[in-house]
């Protein structure tokens, strides 16, 4: 299975990693919204995980393209959030995110959020 | 755990790559700047530390960052303006999240409500927000985080709110005993809506996580199945009743199943108790099959949808699957699409081009840059070092006999030095980095200098792009700071003053760097009132710096503020005089092998420029012979070489020697006696090595030999040893004997103290 991790800080891209493959997905990576959306060009996915306060395109802006490419419809797109008030996790949703994942995460977390959005 | 500080260690260097941008940021913000870009900056960077900070544990810091960045969000869109009073207020946060993460990355702890005052003031500022306002921040230190969801319609909001609704407790309600003997019986009524197929949420995933907190049956309800003919493409037709069977189960578990998709479906939870209710129930569910079984029966495809089935994506089997459980239903109602139909084409469609491209996915993801570790990179730079000294023993070797008789060996030998030396550059040109790094912190301290100062100072900075050595760089932020710290102290005026002066009311600073050669010259220069010399010479000789019958010249007189222990701010003042003087700059700066020189124009201005080597690991120099010894004097401060025997001595009245070049008196070191060695080498036949110290102070160093050029690695002579007067450092050379380094300035200084002594 692989994942599209997309988060412009290194710390939490490498614990990603770290987790997601410790778990047996392989995992991309992107640091910002754009080039999340040049890597979903040329790879394909089985699931996005999102930060939403990045520089260049922010999440929200990269879900919004990502389901307006028409191309990715089923591609579940997990919105990884530090925000305590649900702003921004309700604007992510309706931009087409399907769930989210708060931060800091445990990685059973993470690993069983993935399993509800994934087969 | 190791992975644990691997995290740690990712984490404090973007730490400090983020601060490093918020100095900038402000930098620009102050200077009038407030676009939303920068704003957004800043937010963005105060976010990423607070996230990383959470992931670690650092409550202090995340409690800080946490205010702050609900500051920065209001000031971000407008809520809060950002004046004078609010950007001093950041920049000091700032200072105190740097702290914390200072704190955090050494492992030690900062006082009791440190900071507090400051978050105070941020919740004072954000506090007429009601989406904000009183958020506790001990939400944000929880270490499992459970806090999820609350839920529409739930039939007890209190008790939903507070259940931490996590998969672990889940789990232990599973090894509880059951509370009660009769099952509890869930009816879950579930009708999704089209945003729900929208946002790539799946019924089937819906169904099987419930499945897991209890036994279920699943029934399909189909009243809403339009005839073929009225049939919508996108349409979302079906919902689902399903009743969960569970002695611990509660409400919030079922609601946190479907969290995802609340709002983008219609859900009912109702719980079952009374037996009469369930008996007719269970005769109406027995008639279908259980989910378990749809999950398992996917042997027979209806014709329907055999199609999608075939279809390679994981996605459309699921979907395949689910329609497999609508099977009983499908048998009888009209053939229909499942709604997530709508994707099998584009599905198919990027699958296909997946295959073409999967085997360029390596490429295709550019590396442009990667990270390493510092500590990699200088043991290349030793080996390199090393590579070098060897390849120049090598040269040295070749006689004119070998030469004659091995000529491709020298040619081999000539390759090898062209290569080496690019080989070298390459090297040195990982570690540089522009002096950018530290002059991005400068714009900050000359404000708070203003401020405290009560004067008026703007900043220039020239040539930040100017590339050092990263362990240079890493020494350079404290002499920098003490020298704008003096410049802004001492040299430049108040307002009144200047005023008085002619001149602009505000004074300048101009931070410049360049390189010369093989240096980079940083220089700090202000157009205050110059250095006061009577002053200086003054408590000079009141310190017994300077002999009283002593006379020197303005340069001199300017150097001296560099002497231990200096300094002429007749107060302690805030600012420069915090128990050290120049002479912190002077020493730190001469142990990453640089030298410091200052001019100064009455009335007009005073530079102080810092030479510094390009690198710290090689130096070119000039091997020596004194006494049988090797001494090794950097080629950058060798100006020429005379043999004795055509040197034009002169001898003083007071019993020292100079020599006369081009009509210039040169004071003259011999290092012979200089390190209290006696040579049998006649004075004739010795060599003048006449070396330009600090300040274009010339001074001639007479050697017994002169053996030639080469490179060599320092090693510092402090660690291995312990300093002496004149001696910058030591070195292997190739033969494997140990060559001082002659560290030409501390000669000359060394000299001038002796002469003054005497």
């Amino acid at each position: 299975m692989r994942v599209l991790t997309v988060d412009d800080s290194r710390t939490i891209l490498a614990m990603l990693h770290h987790t997601l493959s410790n778990a047996g997905f392989e995992v991309l990576q992107a640091e910002d919204g754009q080039k999340g959306l040049d890597v979903l060009k040329n790879e394909s996915v089985d699931v996005v995980i999102t930060d939403i306060n990045m520089p260049v395109m922010d999440g929200i802006e990269f879900i919004k393209n990502v389901r307006a490419s028409g191309m990715h419809n089923s591609l579940p797109i997990l919105i990884l959030t530090t925000e305590t008030s649900q702003d921004k996790r309700d604007q992510g949703r309706a931009a087409g995110g399907t769930g989210w994942i708060v931060k800091p995460f445990d990685p059973e977390k993470l690993i069983s959020v993935i399993h509800r959005v994934v087969h | 755990m190791s992975d644990l500080d691997d995290f740690k260690a990712t984490y404090f260097d973007e730490c400090s790559e983020l601060l490093l941008e918020l100095e900038e940021q402000f930098a620009a913000i102050e200077e009038g700047d407030r676009s939303s870009d920068r704003l957004n900056a800043v937010f963005r960077a105060i976010h990423s530390i607070k996230g990383g900070g959470g992931a670690f544990g650092f409550q202090g810091l995340v409690g800080f960052a946490h205010a702050y960045e609900t500051l920065l969000d209001h000031v971000r869109d407008g809520r809060v303006e950002l004046s004078e009073p609010v950007a001093a207020l950041c920049i000091r946060a700032n200072d105190i999240v740097a702290d914390f993460v200072a704190a955090a990355k050494d492992g030690t702890e900062l006082e009791a409500g440190y900071g507090a005052e400051e978050k105070h003031q941020f919740d004072a500022l954000t506090s007429g927000d009601p989406d904000m306002a009183g958020e506790p921040m001990e939400e944000f230190d929880i270490d499992f985080v459970p806090v999820m969801v609350t839920i529409a319609g739930a039939e007890d909001d209190d008790v939903v709110a507070e259940e931490p609704l996590s998969l672990a407790v889940l789990d232990d309600a599973f090894e509880a005993p059951p509370l009660a003997l009769e099952a509890g019986h869930w009816i879950i009524r579930f009708t999704p809506h089209s945003e729900l197929y929208a946002r790539a949420n799946d019924p089937l995933l819906l169904l099987r996580e419930l499945g897991t907190l209890g036994d279920i049956k699943v029934r399909a309800v189909l009243d809403e199945i339009p005839a073929l003919a009225d049939f919508e493409p996108f349409g979302v037709y079906c919902s689902w009743e399903i009743t969960l069977s569970s002695d611990t189960v509660t409400e919030a578990a079922i609601a946190e199943v479907f969290e995802f998709v609340e709002g983008n479906c219609d859900l009912e939870i109702t719980r079952r108790e009374a037996p009469v209710a369930e008996a007719a129930l269970d005769a109406q569910i027995e008639a279908m099959p259980s989910f378990a079984e749809l999950m398992a029966d996917v042997t027979e495809p209806v014709a329907a949808i055999a199609e999608v089935e075939a279809a390679p994506t994981a996605e459309l089997l699921s979907f395949a699957d689910l329609a497999e459980s609508l099977k009983p239903a499908l048998k009888a109602a009209p053939p229909l699409m499942p709604p997530p139909l709508k994707q099998a084409a584009p599905a198919e469609e990027f699958e296909g081009e997946n295959d073409r491209r999967s085997g360029a996915e390596d490429r295709r993801n550019g590396v442009q840059s990667i990270r390493v570790d510092l500590d990699k990179i200088d043991r290349v730079v030793n080996m390199v070092g090393e590579l070098v000294i060897t390849q120049s023993m090598l040269t040295q070797q070749m006689d004119e006999t070998l030469r004659a008789r091995y000529q491709e060996l020298v040619r081999g030998l000539e390759v090898l030095a062209q290569t080496t030396r690019g080989l070298q550059d390459s090297v040195m040109a990982i570690r540089a980095q522009p002096v950018k790094t530290v002059f991005s912190r400068m714009p900050r301290l000359v404000r708070e200098l203003a401020t405290k100062t009560g004067k008026k100072i703007r900043l220039e900075t020239i040539g930040e792009n100017t590339e050092i050595d990263k362990t240079i760089i890493e020494q350079l932020s404290d002499p920098l700071t003490h020298m704008i710290r003096n410049s802004a102290d001492h040299g430049i005026e108040s307002p009144e003053k200047r005023l008085a002066a002619g001149k602009n009311e505000s004074g300048a600073i101009r931070l410049s760097a360049e390189q010369a050669g093989g240096n980079i010259l940083i220089a700090v220069e202000d157009d205050g009132g110059g250095i006061n010399r009577e002053r200086v010479l003054q408590v000079a000789r009141d310190r017994g710096v300077v002999g009283p019958e002593q006379a020197l010249s303005d340069e001199q007189i300017d150097q001296l503020i560099f002497a231990p222990g200096f300094s002429t701010a007749s107060e302690v003042s805030d600012i420069s005089g915090r128990g050290v003087g120049m002479d912190v700059v002077l020493s730190n700066i001469k142990k990453i092998g640089g030298s410091v020189h200052v001019k100064s124009w009455t009335g007009k201005g005073t530079r102080m420029t810092l030479r510094l080597p390009l690198t710290l690991a090689v130096l070119d120099v000039m091997l020596v012979k004194v006494a049988g010894s090797p001494y090794v004097i950097p080629l950058s401060s060798i100006v020429e070489t005379i043999q004795c025997a055509r040197a034009n001595f002169s001898r003083m009245p007071t019993g020292g020697q100079v020599l006369q070049v081009r009509g210039e008196y040169v004071q003259v070191v011999d290092l012979a006696s200089r390190f209290e060695m006696t040579t049998e080498v006649e004075r004739d036949n010795r060599f003048v090595v006449l070396c330009e110290a600090e300040g274009g102070v010339k001074v001639a160093v007479i050697v017994d030999d002169i053996i030639g050029q080469q490179q060599v690695v320092i090693k510092s002579l402090e660690e291995n040893f312990q300093s002496i007067e004149g001696i910058a450092g030591g070195t292997i050379l190739g033969d494997g004997n140990v060559a001082l380094i002659v560290d030409v300035q501390g000669l000359k200084s060394a000299t001038a103290a002796h002469k003054s002594a005497a």
